[in-house]
Parts: structure tokens; C-alpha cells; sequence
């Protein structure tokens, strides 16, 4: 077939994803404006009253910000460190899961800077943030690591759009005209020749190394945000690896689940298929067993030394956070370790189901490292009020937490009504390759 | 099935019988059960006052690495038959009493003073006795510097009855120096004909004065006993307190591989970014002109 005429079949088979919205969707896009409008409002109040109005107090200086700030920077990390892993080592099913990866990783960090915005208590004075840096914070490493690993990362994102840019261009002549003009402007006069393919190629391949790199640069960086700093629970020479297999662990099960969803509701079976997701459930039976041994490294450690502030801090994981503990350290790994372990229970549902325990069991496990920690410092609390001592989280909190993981979802939808999540161009290069295989298997046959 | 049960059934007793047989094998603590040791050892001072130290320690007939200690036991310290004194053992078993220079001591025709410690016993020990023979001998300790060379001299004499003094023939010696936790031996060596010299180490820190305690120590000599004499002096070489290094973190600017790392670093990325934006520029610019061309062709 030729190639024009296949650009204008893909074209047409993913423009109604794109440009029709279905009364569900609408629906969905309406309820996920209303909580971020929520979410809106509860800012306001945090804004005018202060931070009194959350469950932050003299001792407890973070909360669910911080853990909804870890989680989607790690996600966004990890997310890279995939997607870059996928590209560079082309990764034969790396079409169907490299947008999604790339989309997810470039949402969760916009979002997720969002929640260290929140927990700031005098946000008029951000800006000495970048006018007097001390370059021997970890707080500073971690504004330069995050803002140069987001610009690379929509560098990144683009590059891997450019060429659908271009083939959206060239044939959506019923869309509308302001779509029309964005392809147009965002395609760049890509015309899919071999010097721009070739350039392109080599650009994302490099950025897809550079992303991987400083993927773990950054997930070092905020794990250093605790490790550096001598409190019970974050003082630990392990962290930084910790975070990094805590990320990919979080980033591989929101892929999943993401995979799921789109495939069902876009009705994408047939790129989207059973292999990939045991594809997947085979990386995250990994990192999950990974993520089992340094998290019993972590806390056999402590217990082992049982240095008296350690101690009263695993008391307290025992004893008041005891479900919390053993959901996010026993159930969030043993249940997707036994799940995926075994090959008759990888179904595309027990996956996706590995996968949201993983994800909860994660997130309950950053509010471990966060909160007890701060509940159990060196020196003794001075103010013992109950709201002094121990942390909870107000509706203000909760409304904001959810409006992030609301525009996340939005967000997403937003960039999938603009481009395909399947990339138009890698089932183009992949049917290029396809065929570049079979002529040069046709030429040894016939010599 | 019928011989795995009785395999289990094995095992169950033989774990059973197990943990039985530590209450089979477990020992009272009992009196009969401990051989008692009631030493005396003598030590004059370094301002010639006597020490006179007993233990008193129950040892484990069949454990010899049990041993506990009789505490709070009454001993009488006498001079022959002249009490000296008493004390208590402390928690250690160890009875200590310290008999000034001028208390006169009973000697034998030798010159031996003889101490004895004595336990008068309890009801549920028995009465214990040691006893030790010394003579009285002078240990004087001096530090001086002989030619620039600083040197330790050690004299050691007895006095008899018309206050003659009598250089010590021959005896084991050891000069050492208080170190932080416990005494550091800088020579072991030998007083022959009531002189010992030695010159003292020129690598020596001292305390933060560069001040350095040293001492002259006789240890379980046969006619003798312990004796012990120490000097202060201001021999230490390093008598200026060390420099901290501050912490270079939380000083005005960071340390200088801090920012050459970040630089290399940001330099490297945004490298990087740069060439990507050049090559998308080409990419753009090739486009420009593909369209250009078609224009162009479109017009002819």
C-alpha cells in the first residue's frame, strides 16, 4: 500500500478519538471539573486562613502534599526512565505503551510540583526561592532538577509528536480550522523525508538517554531531600535507590492501569493486547520483589540497631499505623508478587487489579516515610496538644489532593483529543521495518 | 501415612524432651556450689600512703567463668596483730582501705611488714583469711632535662632502723603516661643498683596544656609488692588545641566541587537541549523549503 494512502487510513481510523466526545466523556470531563473546581476553593481558603486550616502543625510540617508530591514526581520519573528505556533499546512493544508513558510522565510533573507549591506557608515569598538559592540545599538541587527534567521532558514528549503533527496535518481536511492551524504550527514542515527522519531519529534517541539520565539524577535528588536530613526513618544510606525502584514500581502499575482504561473505553484491543500487559506484569513482578527487598532492608535495619529513636518510631508504625504498615509493606507487595508469580493468574484483570493494590500500597507507604517520622523526632514536642503530635489530614487537604489527581485525568484526556495515544508514526516506521525485513529475507532466498 | 505419623510423632518428643531438659540441667545458685577467693595485694602511693586492697570473689566450682562477687562483707585489715582498720566490699567484692605515710608498721628481723585481711564469716560463708609480707621500699620519680634531653630518672632505696638508705639491688620496672582511657607503657625495664634512666619520647601530645602525667610502677614484686609514683610535666609536643573545620555546608557559599559537579552537570543537559533545538530548526527549515519547492511547482 502506499504510504500516503496508509498515513490517511491511520488518520482516519483515530480522528474520531479525537475529535468526537461521547456523552459519557462529557459527563466524566464535567464531574472532573467539578472537583478540581473543589479543589479551587478549598485553595482559596488555604490562601486567606493560613495553614491553620490543614492538618499541618508545628511538628508535623508536611502531610499529604508532600506524599501526593513524591508520588507524582516519582511517577513522572519513572515514567521517563521507561519511556527513555523503551526508545532507546527499541523495545519491540514500546508502540502501544510509549505514549501513554510519555503523557503520564510529562502530567504527573506539572502536577505534582503543584503540592510543594501548597505546603509552602508564605507563597509571596517563592520567588527567594530563586533569588538567594543556597546551592548546598538539597531544596535547591531539587528546583533545578525538577525544572530541567520537565523542560527535557516536553522537549522529549514534542519530538515524539512531531511526525502524527505532520500526518494529522496532511490528512484531517474535515477537522476544524483551529485544530488544523495546530498541527500545522506544531508539525514544524515535517515532511517525513529520510534527512528529517534521520535527524529526528538521532535527536530523540539522545534525549531519550539524556531523559533516563537525569531521570535518576532528579529521583536521587528528592530522595536526598530526606536522606540528608537526620531525623528517625529518612537518615538512610539506601534511599536514593529505594526511591528509585519506589517510583519505577508506582510508574509501571499507573501504566497499567492507564493501559487498561484506554483500552476499554477507546476500544483499542487490538493495539493494546493481552501480551503487553503480561509484558508489563512481568517488569512490575520485578520491581516488585525489588521493591519487597529494599523495603525489609530498610526496616530490619532500624529494628536490628534499635537506636532508641528508631525504636519509638517502629512502635509507632506497629501500633497506630499498624494497617497502614501492613498494607503498604505486606499486602501492596506480597498480593501483586503472588498474582503475578503465577502464569495462569496473568489475566488482564488480576494485572490491572496487581497493579491499583501496588499503587495504593505505594502511596500508603510514602505517608509512612513522611508522617511517623515527623511524629517522632529527637528533640521532644514541646506543644503536646493532640493536633500537635499526630497528623490528619483535613477536607482541605483531601479536596486538594483529589482536584490534582483530577487534572491529571483531565489533562490526559485533553492531550489524547489531540494527538492518537497509539503513535500514527511508530505503526508506520514499524510496517517500514516490517517490510525492510521481509525484502532482505526475499533477496537471501533468491540468491 | 501411618509411618509419617509416627515420624511426627518422633520429632514432636524429641522437641519436648529438649525443652524439658533445660530444667533437667538448670543449676540453683547456691553457696556450696562457688569456691571462695579472698586476696590481699598491697600498694604504696605515689604520696607514700599504703593501699591495702582485698577482693573477695565466689568462683563457680564447674564454670570457672562464673564468678560473683561478695559485696558488702566486713574485713579487717591488720598490721600482725594490730588492726589497721576495716571496710566493706563494694559491688566488685573489693574491700579497699588506705593507710597513711606516718602510720609505724611492725616489721619481722628481715624488715617485713606483715598485713593480713581477715572475714570474720556469716551464716552462709566462711570465715577467710590472706596475708602478704613486704618490705618498705622508696620510689622516687624524677623528670628532668640533661642536655636538652628529657630524661626519666627512677630511684628506688629502702631505710633501715637508723635511717640508712639502701639502693635496691634489682626489680622490674615500668614508666608509662595517663593516656585517655587507660595507662599507655612507654618502657619496661629493670632497676639495677637503685637507678633507672630513660629517655622520654619527643613524639608525645599531651593534654590540651601539652601537660603529661608520667608514672614509675613496681608491679607484684615478691619482696616489695606494687608501688607507684607519678609526676606531672609540660613535655607535650602538641600544646595548641586543634582546629575545627567548619561545616563547609552551611558557610557563605557552597565547596567549590559542589558547584563544578552541578555545573558539568547543567552544562551537559543544557548542551543537549540546545543541539535538539538546532535540529529542529533544520528540520523546520528543510520543510520551509520542500514547501517553497512545491509552490513553486504549483505556479510553473
Amino acid at each position: 500500500m502506499n504510504l500516503e494512502n496508509r498515513k490517511r487510513e491511520l488518520a482516519r481510523e483515530f480522528s474520531p478519538m479525537l475529535e468526537k466526545t461521547t456523552k459519557t466523556s462529557k459527563i466524566w470531563i464535567g464531574f472532573l471539573i467539578a472537583v478540581i473546581l473543589v479543589g479551587v476553593y478549598a485553595f482559596f481558603v488555604q490562601l486567606f486562613k493560613g495553614h491553620i486550616v490543614t492538618g499541618m502543625r508545628d511538628n508535623v510540617v508536611w502531610g499529604i502534599y508532600i506524599i501526593n508530591f513524591i508520588f507524582f514526581v516519582c511517577l513522572s520519573y519513572s515514567g521517563a526512565f521507561i519511556s527513555g528505556v523503551l526508545h532507546f533499546f527499541k523495545t519491540p512493544w514500546k508502540n502501544s505503551v510509549s505514549r501513554i508513558v510519555e503523557i503520564i510522565t510529562v502530567l504527573s510533573l506539572i502536577v505534582g510540583p503543584i503540592f510543594i507549591l501548597l505546603c509552602i506557608g508564605r507563597l509571596d515569598r517563592l520567588h527567594y526561592l530563586f533569588i538567594y538559592p543556597r546551592i548546598q540545599s538539597p531544596i535547591t538541587w531539587d528546583i533545578i532538577a525538577i525544572m530541567t527534567d520537565l523542560i527535557g521532558c516536553f522537549i522529549y514528549l514534542y519530538l515524539t509528536f512531531i511526525p502524527d503533527f505532520a500526518i494529522l496535518r496532511d490528512h484531517s481536511e474535515n477537522a476544524s480550522k483551529w485544530r488544523q492551524k495546530v498541527y500545522k504550527y506544531l508539525a514544524i514542515g515535517y515532511q517525513d523525508t529520510p534527512t528529517q527522519r534521520e535527524k529526528l531519529h538521532k535527536i530523540t534517541r539522545t534525549m531519550s538517554a539524556m531523559v533516563i539520565a537525569l531521570a535518576i539524577v532528579a529521583y536521587s535528588v528528592l530522595a536526598w531531600i530526606f536522606s540528608l536530613t537526620l531525623q528517625p526513618g529518612w537518615n538512610s544510606s539506601i534511599f536514593a535507590p529505594y526511591f528509585i525502584i519506589a517510583g519505577l514500581y508506582s510508574g509501571i502499575s499507573v501504566i497499567i492501569i492507564a493501559m487498561y482504561l484506554i483500552r476499554k473505553y477507546y476500544h483499542l484491543e487490538h493495539y493494546i493486547r493481552k501480551v503487553h500487559f503480561i509484558g508489563a506484569g512481568i517488569v512490575l513482578l520485578v520491581i516488585s520483589l525489588l521493591f519487597g527487598y529494599f523495603t525489609f532492608s530498610e526496616y530490619f535495619s532500624r529494628w536490628f540497631s534499635h537506636k532508641l529513636s528508631d525504636a519509638n518510631l517502629l512502635n509507632t508504625l506497629f501500633t497506630r499505623y499498624f494497617w497502614m504498615f501492613i498494607f503498604a509493606n505486606y499486602i501492596g507487595v506480597l498480593v501483586p508478587i503472588a498474582i503475578l508469580f503465577f502464569k495462569k493468574l496473568r489475566t488482564i484483570k488480576s494485572i490491572t487489579f496487581a497493579a491499583v493494590i501496588a499503587v495504593i500500597g505505594l502511596w500508603f507507604n510514602r505517608y509512612l516515610i513522611v508522617v511517623p517520622t515527623l511524629e517522632s523526632p529527637y528533640l521532644p514536642i514541646q506543644d503536646t496538644r493532640e493536633e500537635f503530635v499526630h497528623y490528619t489530614a483535613t477536607w482541605i487537604e483531601w479536596s486538594l489532593s483529589f482536584a490534582g489527581v483530577a487534572a491529571f485525568i483531565l489533562f490526559f484526556i485533553l492531550i489524547m483529543k489531540l494527538v492518537p495515544v497509539i503513535p500514527m508514526s511508530g505503526i508506520i516506521d514499524n510496517e517500514r521495518e516490517q517490510k525492510k525485513v521481509k525484502k532482505s529475507f526475499k533477496k537471501i532466498v533468491t540468491e | 501415612m501411618k509411618s509419617l505419623n509416627y515420624k511426627y510423632t518422633i520429632i514432636t518428643s524429641l522437641i519436648i524432651a529438649f525443652l524439658f531438659s533445660f530444667n533437667l540441667f538448670a543449676q540453683e545458685e547456691d553457696a556450696s556450689n562457688y569456691r571462695m577467693r579472698f586476696n590481699l595485694k598491697t600498694i604504696k602511693q605515689h604520696d607514700n600512703s599504703r593501699l591495702l586492697e582485698a577482693s573477695f570473689i565466689g568462683q563457680n566450682k564447674k564454670d570457672r567463668k562464673d564468678r560473683i562477687p561478695v559485696f558488702d562483707a566486713e574485713i579487717a585489715f591488720y598490721n600482725g596483730t594490730d588492726l589497721l582498720g576495716i571496710a566493706k566490699t563494694s559491688n566488685e567484692g573489693i574491700a579497699q582501705l588506705i593507710v597513711p605515710e606516718n602510720q609505724i608498721y611492725t616489721t619481722d628481723e628481715d624488715g617485713y611488714i606483715n598485713f593480713i585481711a581477715k572475714f570474720e564469716g556469716s551464716d552462709g560463708l566462711d570465715e577467710e583469711e590472706d596475708d602478704i609480707q613486704v618490705k618498705d621500699l622508696f620510689l622516687e620519680l624524677n623528670l628532668e632535662e640533661i642536655d636538652s634531653v628529657k630524661t626519666v630518672l627512677v630511684t628506688a632505696f629502702t631505710i633501715d632502723s637508723l635511717g640508712v638508705k639502701t639502693p635496691l639491688e634489682e626489680a622490674d620496672l615500668i614508666i608509662s603516661i595517663n593516656g585517655m582511657i587507660s595507662k599507655m607503657i612507654l618502657e619496661e625495664g629493670t632497676i639495677e643498683d637503685g637507678e633507672f634512666e630513660f629517655e622520654f619520647p619527643t613524639d608525645i601530645p599531651g593534654d590540651a596544656n601539652g601537660d603529661i602525667m608520667v608514672y614509675s610502677i613496681i608491679e607484684d614484686n615478691d619482696d616489695f609488692g606494687n608501688l607507684i609514683q607519678q609526676k606531672s610535666i609540660n613535655w607535650g609536643t602538641f600544646k595548641t588545641e586543634s582546629v575545627k573545620d567548619g561545616n563547609t555546608l552551611w558557610s557563605e557559599a557552597a565547596p567549590i566541587w559542589m558547584y563544578i559537579v552541578l555545573t558539568i552537570l547543567l552544562v551537559g543537559v543544557w548542551a543537549n537541549y540546545v543541539y535538539t533545538a538546532i535540529n529542529l530548526f533544520k528540520i523546520k527549515k528543510e520543510g520551509q523549503e520542500i514547501a517553497l519547492a512545491a509552490e513553486k511547482e504549483l505556479e510553473q
